[in-house]
C-alpha cells in the first residue's frame, strides 16, 4: 500500500526532516541535493548554540535512519512542469519525477563577506569568516589564525545594511559571535576578544546565559557600536575603527584576527524556483508563504510547500519544527 | 513637527539624504571631525529625526554644525543611505537663512569667508584667486608660498598660465560677459539674497559686541575660543 | 595584503570613458597652486596623444569651494554647473571632464538629483535662461580628468622615458596614492575601482613601474576640509588630520605621495613643512619631506619632461631627492628662473626641512 511519492528540493537539515517524517507516515519522499553530500550548512559547522552540541552529532542522528527516503546528491534540477495531477520534476541526470506535492527546502547562503569591501575580506590577510572559523573549530588548522592576542567579533556584515543590499536582520548571528567568541576564549585564553554589535538580538531560551559566560566566564568585551572600516598595518596587523556608541568614542583598535560574521540571504537557487513555479519572494529575497503566521508552509499554489532558511533566517530547533509541521501540511493535502 | 523642522524637511538634501538613523556609530568612527572637535555627525542626525524644533534651534545656534569638513566619508558607509555631512550642509543653509550662525563663534566665521569666495567668484570667476591669496593669511604656503606671491607674474608666465590675458588657459581673465552671468545667477537663485542676509546680520552682531565690521571680520578669521576641540 | 582580492574589485568597478572629444573644464584650485599640471595634462592629452580636448574662455568655476562652505545656495551652484554644461552644448560636446575632484564630485551629485527629482532639473534650467538665456544637455560621459590619465596609462608607458623605479637599486618606487575625498565616497560606481580600493591612480603607478603602499590611514581625508582650512581659526584640523595620515604611512617609507585631488597635494605638501618647523618632525629622510606629485607631474615625469616646466619648484618639499632615485636629469640651477631664463631672487629656506 505505497502511498504517494512527494519530492523534497534541498537536503539539507529541513529537507532531511521533512522526508523523514513523510516516510513515518507511510509516503515515498524522493530528497534531491546538488551537492555531493547531505546535511547543507550544517556539514561545515563546529557546534551549536546555545549549548555547544556537536553539529556532526545532530547531523548524524539526521542522516543514520533514511531507510525508505529515496536520496540523490549532485543533482541538479532542469526544470518542472505543473499539470492538474501534480508535479513532474526533470534532473540533469536524466531522471524525472511525478508528485502530487512538492516541498522546497532550498535553504540560504551566507551574505559574500568580500562584498562589504571596507572590511578587507580576501584582500587582508587575517580576515574570516564565521564560517571560517567553524571550519578552524573543527580542524584546528588555518594559516591565518596564528595564536592572536586580540581577536573582534564584527556582528552584522552583510545584514541590517542597505549598502550591502541586505536590509534585514540574519537573526542567528548574534547568538553564533557570543557562541564563537566563547569558544576561541578556550581555545587562546589570553586573547582579548571583542564583540561590535548593534543591537544584541538573543532571544531564545538560556541565550541570556551564554551571554553572561561570555561576559563572566570568558571575558568577552562587548562594544556597541558597527565596525567602520578595516585596514592592514606594515606587520600585517588588522586596524579596526568603530565608534564606543554608548560612551560616544570613537576607537581604532589594533587586532590579530577580526571575524566577519556574515549574514543570511536566500540561496541561489531561490529566485529561478521562485520564477518557475510562481512563489511570490519578498523584498529580501526569500520565499512568501501564503499567510506568514497560520500557514507559514504553505504558498498559494496548491501542492507547493516551503519549509526552513528558504523563507527566512532561523535556528536548527525552528527549522526542525518547521519541517516536521511541513510533513503534517503535506500529508493534509494529499489525503 | 515643529516649523523649523518643516523648513529643513523642505531642503532638498534631506529629503535625498535623512532616511532614518539607527545609532550605529559607523559615521563617527570615519570622520575626520570627530576626532579632531567634539564632534559627532550620529548626534546631529539623531536631533534632526527628532524634529523636535527645540533642539533643532539650539542646534542652528550652535558651534557644533560648523565642525563638519564636509568630505563625505561618512556618506560611503552609512548602512542606511543617510549622509550626515549632507544633513549638516542643509542645517547650516538654514542657521544662515534664519540669522542664528551669527550666535556661535565659528558661525561668525561666515562673513570672512562669503567675502572672500564671493568677491573672487564675482570679481574673478574663480572661488580662489593668487591675487586674493595673500601670504600673511597664509603662513603655511611655505616660504616658497611667500616667493611665488612676491613674484607671482614671473612664476605664473613660466609655468604656462595665462594669468589675466585673453582667451583660454589657466587663469585665464575671464571675459565680463561671463561674470555678469554668474551675477544674473546669483540674483536669480539666492546667493546675492544671502550674501545680504550674512552682511546684515554680521552688521547687527558686530555692533552687539562692540566692533567695527572690520574688526568684527578680522576676529571671526582668526580667533580660536576654548572648548572646541577633543583634548 | 591579498593582491588578487583588489584586482576583483577593480574589475567590478570599471567605468566607461570614451577616448576622444572633450571638453574640459579647468580647477580654481589646481590653477593657483598647480597651474603647470593643467598645462601638462594638455600637452599630454593635445600633443602627445592627439586628442581633442577643447576649452572655452567662458568656463568659470563651479562654485564648489564656495558652496561646500555654505557661501552660496545649492540652487546656486546647481545654476552655475548647468551653465558649463550649456557651454558644452554650445560647443557641440557631449563628454565632460573636470580638472577638480570638489567639482566632479558636485557634477555626480547634481547629475544624481537630477535624476531622482526631475522637478528640481526644470527648476535649474529656468533659473538658466532667467539668467544667462542658456539651455543644455546633460552630458553623456562625465570623467574626471586624472581618469583620462588612467585610461591612456599604457600609450604613456610606451612613450615613457623614465620607470617608477629606483635607478640605483632597479627596485619599483614604493608610491603612496590620495584620492580626493569627493572622487568616489560619495557615489562609489562613479569612481575607477570604487571607493574603498580606488583604482584610477594604482593603474598609472604600476603600469608606470611603481609599487603601491596600502598604510591604514589611507582612505582619511588630507584634511582640508574646506571652512577648516579657509578659515585661519580653524586650521588645527586641517593639520592635525593631515599629520594624522604622515604618521601612519611612516614606517613604509614612501618615496613620494601621489594625488588626483587639486587640493591634497597642497596641503600635504604645505603642511609637512609647517610640521617640521614647528616640532622638527620630517617624514622623507635625511631631514627631507616626502614629495606629493599631482599625477600630470607623476606623467610628466615618466615622460621625460623637464621637472621645471612641470612646476615641481613650487613644492616646498623638494623633489631632487625623488628625481634623482628615478634618474631624471634636472639643472639645479634653472629651478628659481622665470621666461627666457630670467633669474629670479631664490625663495628663503625652511629651518627645519631640507630643502636641496
Amino acid at each position: 500500500m505505497a502511498k504517494d511519492n512527494v519530492v523534497v528540493i534541498g537536503g539539507g537539515p529541513c529537507g532531511i526532516e521533512v522526508s523523514r517524517n513523510l516516510r513515518d507516515m507511510g509516503y515515498t519522499p524522493i530528497l534531491l541535493e546538488q551537492q555531493s553530500e547531505l546535511g547543507g550548512h550544517l556539514r561545515k559547522w563546529d557546534r551549536l548554540f546555545p549549548e555547544g552540541v556537536e553539529a556532526r552529532k545532530v547531523l548524524k542522528e539526521l542522516t543514520s535512519d533514511l531507510k525508505g527516503v529515496k536520496w540523490f546528491t549532485d543533482v541538479n534540477i532542469e526544470s518542472i512542469q505543473k499539470s492538474r495531477k501534480g508535479y513532474t520534476v526533470n534532473v540533469d541526470t536524466g531522471m524525472s519525477f511525478e508528485t502530487k506535492a512538492l516541498v522546497l527546502t532550498t535553504g540560504f547562503k551566507l551574505f559574500p563577506a568580500e562584498n562589504k569591501q571596507e572590511y578587507g575580506y580576501n584582500i587582508y590577510e587575517r580576515v574570516i569568516t564565521n564560517a571560517d572559523l567553524e571550519q578552524f573549530f573543527k580542524t584546528r588548522k588555518d594559516s591565518r589564525i596564528q595564536n592572536p592576542k586580540t581577536i573582534g567579533f564584527v556582528h552584522c556584515v552583510g545584514s541590517r545594511d542597505e549598502k550591502a543590499c541586505n536590509r534585514q536582520c540574519s537573526k542567528v548571528c548574534c547568538a553564533t559571535a557570543v557562541k564563537q567568541a566563547s569558544e576561541i576564549k578556550e581555545i587562546f585564553p589570553d586573547a582579548t576578544v571583542y564583540c561590535f554589535y548593534m543591537d544584541l538580538r538573543l532571544f531564545g531560551r538560556s541565550y541570556e546565559d551564554m551571554y553572561l559566560n561570555a561576559q563572566r566566564k570568558y571575558g568577552v568585551r562587548f562594544i556597541r557600536g558597527r565596525v567602520s572600516e578595516v585596514s592592514e598595518d606594515i606587520d600585517g596587523k588588522l586596524y579596526v575603527k568603530a565608534e564606543d556608541t554608548l560612551l560616544g568614542k570613537p576607537m581604532k583598535i589594533k587586532m590579530d584576527l577580526l571575524v566577519l560574521m556574515t549574514g543570511i540571504l536566500p540561496g541561489d537557487s531561490t529566485r529561478p524556483f521562485a520564477e518557475m513555479l510562481k512563489v511570490p519572494t519578498g523584498e529580501d529575497g526569500f520565499f512568501t508563504p501564503k499567510d506568514t503566521i497560520l500557514e507559514p508552509c504553505v504558498t498559494k499554489e496548491g501542492g507547493l510547500f516551503v519549509a526552513g532558511a528558504c523563507t527566512g533566517p532561523k535556528t536548527i530547533p525552528e527549522t526542525i519544527s518547521e519541517a516536521r509541521a511541513t510533513a503534517i501540511q503535506v500529508h493534509k493535502y494529499l489525503s | 513637527m515643529g516649523k523649523l523642522y518643516e523648513r529643513l524637511a523642505k531642503d532638498i538634501r534631506i529629503k535625498e539624504w535623512l532616511k532614518a538613523c539607527m545609532n550605529c556609530g559607523v559615521c563617527v568612527s570615519v570622520c575626520p571631525a570627530a576626532e579632531f572637535y567634539k564632534y559627532s555627525p550620529k548626534n546631529i542626525v539623531n536631533i534632526v529625526q527628532s524634529q523636535d524644533d527645540e533642539q533643532i534651534e539650539a542646534l542652528l545656534k550652535s558651534e557644533t554644525i560648523w565642525y563638519c569638513g564636509e568630505c563625505m566619508s561618512c556618506m560611503t558607509r552609512c548602512p542606511r543611505k543617510n549622509a550626515p555631512g549632507q544633513i549638516v550642509m542643509a542645517l547650516r543653509s538654514l542657521s544662515i537663512d534664519m540669522g542664528y550662525f551669527a550666535e556661535s563663534e565659528k558661525g561668525r566665521q561666515q562673513l570672512p569667508l562669503q567675502r572672500a569666495l564671493c568677491g573672487n567668484i564675482l570679481n574673478y570667476g574663480y572661488c580662489v584667486y593668487p591675487r586674493t591669496f595673500k601670504y600673511e593669511d597664509h603662513p603655511e604656503s611655505g616660504t616658497i608660498g611667500k616667493w611665488i606671491g612676491e613674484n607671482l607674474d614671473e612664476v605664473h608666465k613660466r609655468l604656462g598660465s595665462n594669468l589675466e590675458q585673453d582667451g583660454p588657459g589657466v587663469l585665464r581673465k575671464i571675459p565680463k560677459e561671463s561674470l555678469d552671468e554668474l551675477k544674473a545667477i546669483f540674483d536669480v537663485t539666492g546667493a546675492t539674497e544671502r550674501m545680504n542676509t550674512v552682511e546684515e546680520v554680521s552688521r547687527r552682531k558686530a555692533e552687539e559686541m562692540g566692533l567695527d565690521m572690520d574688526e568684527y571680520c578680522k576676529r571671526a578669521f582668526n580667533y580660536v575660543g576654548e572648548g572646541h576641540t577633543l583634548e | 595584503m591579498i593582491y588578487k582580492g583588489k584586482q576583483k574589485i577593480w574589475s567590478d568597478y570599471q567605468k566607461e570613458i570614451p577616448d576622444d572629444h572633450w571638453f574640459y573644464v579647468r580647477s580654481c584650485i589646481r590653477q593657483n597652486f598647480f597651474p603647470a599640471s593643467e598645462v601638462t595634462f594638455l600637452r599630454i592629452l593635445r600633443d602627445e596623444l592627439g586628442k581633442d580636448i577643447y576649452e572655452t574662455p567662458h568656463h568659470t568655476t563651479c562654485g564648489g569651494i564656495a558652496y561646500h562652505q555654505e557661501c552660496i545656495p545649492q540652487e546656486t551652484q546647481m545654476t552655475i554647473i548647468a551653465r558649463q554644461f550649456a557651454l558644452m552644448t554650445e560647443a557641440g560636446y557631449e563628454n565632460y571632464a573636470c580638472s577638480c575632484i570638489t567639482s566632479f564630485g558636485l557634477y555626480c551629485e547634481t547629475l544624481e538629483t537630477w535624476h531622482e527629482m526631475p522637478e528640481v532639473l526644470e527648476r535649474i534650467r529656468e533659473n538658466l535662461w532667467k539668467a544667462c538665456r542658456r539651455e543644455f544637455n546633460i552630458p553623456k560621459y562625465l570623467a574626471h580628468s586624472s581618469d583620462l590619465v588612467y585610461k591612456f596609462r599604457d600609450e604613456i608607458a610606451e612613450k615613457a622615458k623614465y620607470k617608477l623605479v629606483n635607478k640605483e637599486t632597479g627596485e619599483p618606487l614604493k608610491v603612496v596614492e590620495h584620492i580626493g575625498c569627493h572622487y568616489a565616497k560619495m557615489f562609489p560606481s562613479k569612481g575607477v575601482g570604487g571607493a574603498e580600493y580606488p583604482y584610477v591612480l594604482v593603474g598609472m603607478a604600476e603600469k608606470w613601474g611603481g609599487n603601491v603602499i596600502d598604510y591604514p590611514e589611507r582612505r582619511h581625508c588630507c584634511g582640508y576640509g574646506f571652512r577648516q582650512y579657509h578659515v585661519k581659526a580653524n586650521r588645527g584640523y586641517s593639520i592635525s588630520n593631515t599629520h594624522k595620515k604622515f604618521e601612519s604611512m611612516e614606517p613604509y617609507h614612501p618615496d613620494f605621495i601621489v594625488t588626483n585631488c587639486p587640493g591634497c597635494p597642497y596641503f600635504l605638501d604645505r603642511w609637512q613643512y609647517v610640521i617640521a618647523e614647528q616640532t622638527g618632525k620630517t617624514y622623507g629622510g635625511n631631514g627631507y619631506g616626502i614629495p606629493v606629485l599631482t599625477y600630470e607631474e607623476m606623467a610628466g615625469l615618466v615622460l621625460g619632461y623637464d621637472p621645471w616646466d612641470l612646476g615641481m619648484q613650487t613644492h616646498q618639499i623638494a623633489v631632487e631627492p625623488l628625481l634623482d632615485k628615478i634618474g631624471v636629469k634636472y639643472d639645479e640651477s634653472k629651478k628659481y628662473e622665470g621666461t627666457g631664463g630670467k633669474p629670479l631672487p631664490e625663495p628663503e629656506f625652511p629651518m627645519n626641512i631640507r630643502c636641496c
